[in-house]
């Protein structure tokens, strides 16, 4: 059977944020500051059949958004002081058209105009060309009805084309923000009641992924660490990361983190508890194929 | 130690290359200076030299080792130069079977 195709989506309502959806990690040393970004992941399964009741289901539910194709396309003004009348303020689905008419991402919002328009001063202006947008009949529509409404966007894109829009594929931040780094405490005030290298166990432990890296995964301070970055963002891989030259929020963790992995080196990443390694295995993995097995274990 | 005096002469690399090669049995041992890509990044005392280094080590001794397994024995062999300001190594570690020569 074919493997499930990882779409993420901008959801800008949607909580809880991710590190607490898992019931161990209630953990409030860990911050990860979430603002109003989740990354629920939605498996859709290319090649089987869906049951008929599913489908009728649906038809209901959002019947009231009109299908991707059937809907309007408006222009994305370039201009970032001019203001898209045109765009609904309303909660709806929407597509963004890059210059060439192809379909980005799709979105929802309980305020499309506002989404736009953040997606406009975030990517670039080429991939912003157009948007269609798919208002919702009521003010506040339940989110069950804007959720799948954008479920059958992102169905009837990949029936037409075979994939999903690129900015919704998990691992792809353009659209949505890469999610921040987490931090080990609230600050260097703050003494922990837990010894640091039990606190780094749990991390490893409860997440499947974690790349400790000098700087932040946004901009990071080393060569080999951006590359990191750069290769499990590529492969889609799902991590979460640590600036272990963040001494504010996580002082201490550098030391002590080569000897909990018996590794002098950053960048670090850990897979299901164990290091895999650094820079070098990394790229050395990616380069024989070897990634996507690993990260799927 | 015996060979403090010779250390204080010798060059790190010289260093790494005699510790890698004897404790390894090395039949490829490249060792390159790469500090001057990184002078001055984050981490790196200003005007420090002989910080980052490409390895690239062809030993039996890694026949049936895990990759991280061959790096760790490479960073335990280098430990004191990794306290002594070495503070990054990029390794290329192939067991004699893997090289495809």
């Amino acid at each position: 059977m074919a493997a499930p195709t990882q779409i993420s989506r901008f959801d800008p309502f949607m909580s809880p944020p991710l590190t607490s959806r898992k019931p161990n990690l209630s953990f409030p040393l860990f911050s990860t500051s979430f603002t109003s970004l989740s990354f629920p992941s939605f498996s859709l399964s290319l090649s089987r059949p869906k049951p008929q009741t599913q489908r009728s289901y649906r038809h209901r539910v959002h019947a009231s958004i009109r299908k991707l194709s059937e809907s309007d396309s408006l222009p994305i003004s370039k201009d970032p002081e001019d203001l898209d009348a045109s765009i609904p303020t309303g909660a709806g689905v929407y597509g963004v058209f890059d210059a060439n008419g192809e379909l980005q991402f799709v979105g929802i919002s309980r305020n499309i105009a506002s989404s736009v328009d953040k997606h406009r001063k975030s990517v670039p202006s080429d991939l912003c060309s157009s948007v269609k947008v798919g208002p919702a009949d009521t003010a506040t529509p339940d989110r069950m009805v804007l959720q799948s409404a954008w479920k059958s966007w992102i169905e009837e894109h990949i029936s037409a084309t075979g994939k999903p829009p690129p900015g919704n594929v998990q691992g792809n931040y353009t659209w949505i923000g890469a999610p921040p780094d987490i931090r080990l405490t609230p600050g260097r005030h703050v003494s922990l009641t837990i010894p640091l290298e039990e606190l780094i166990d749990r991390l490893v432990k409860e997440h499947k992924v974690v790349a400790f890296i000098k700087g932040s995964r946004r901009a990071p301070q080393c060569g080999f660490s951006q590359k990191v970055v750069s290769i499990l963002e590529s492969h889609g891989v799902d991590f979460v990361s640590l600036d272990v030259l963040d001494e504010e929020h996580n002082y201490g963790l550098r030391e002590k983190l080569k000897s909990y992995s018996n590794w002098p080196t950053f960048p670090q990443v850990f897979v299901g508890g164990e290091l895999v390694g650094g820079c070098d295995i990394i790229s050395d993995l990616a380069e024989k194929g070897e990634l996507k097995a690993l990260f799927q274990k | 130690m015996a060979s403090r005096g010779a250390n204080v002469v010798l060059s790190r690399a010289n260093r790494m290359r005699q510790t890698l090669q004897s404790a390894l049995e090395a039949s490829v041992l490249e060792l390159e200076d790469v500090s001057y890509q990184h002078a001055g990044h984050a981490g790196v005392e200003k005007g420090a030299n002989e910080t980052h280094f490409n390895v690239k080590i062809v030993s039996p001794k890694f026949e049936g080792q895990s990759l991280v397994k061959r790096h760790r024995m490479v960073y335990d062999l280098l430990s004191d130069e990794l306290k002594s300001g070495l503070h990054a190594l990029s390794i290329v570690a192939k067991a004699p079977k893997e090289t495809g020569s």
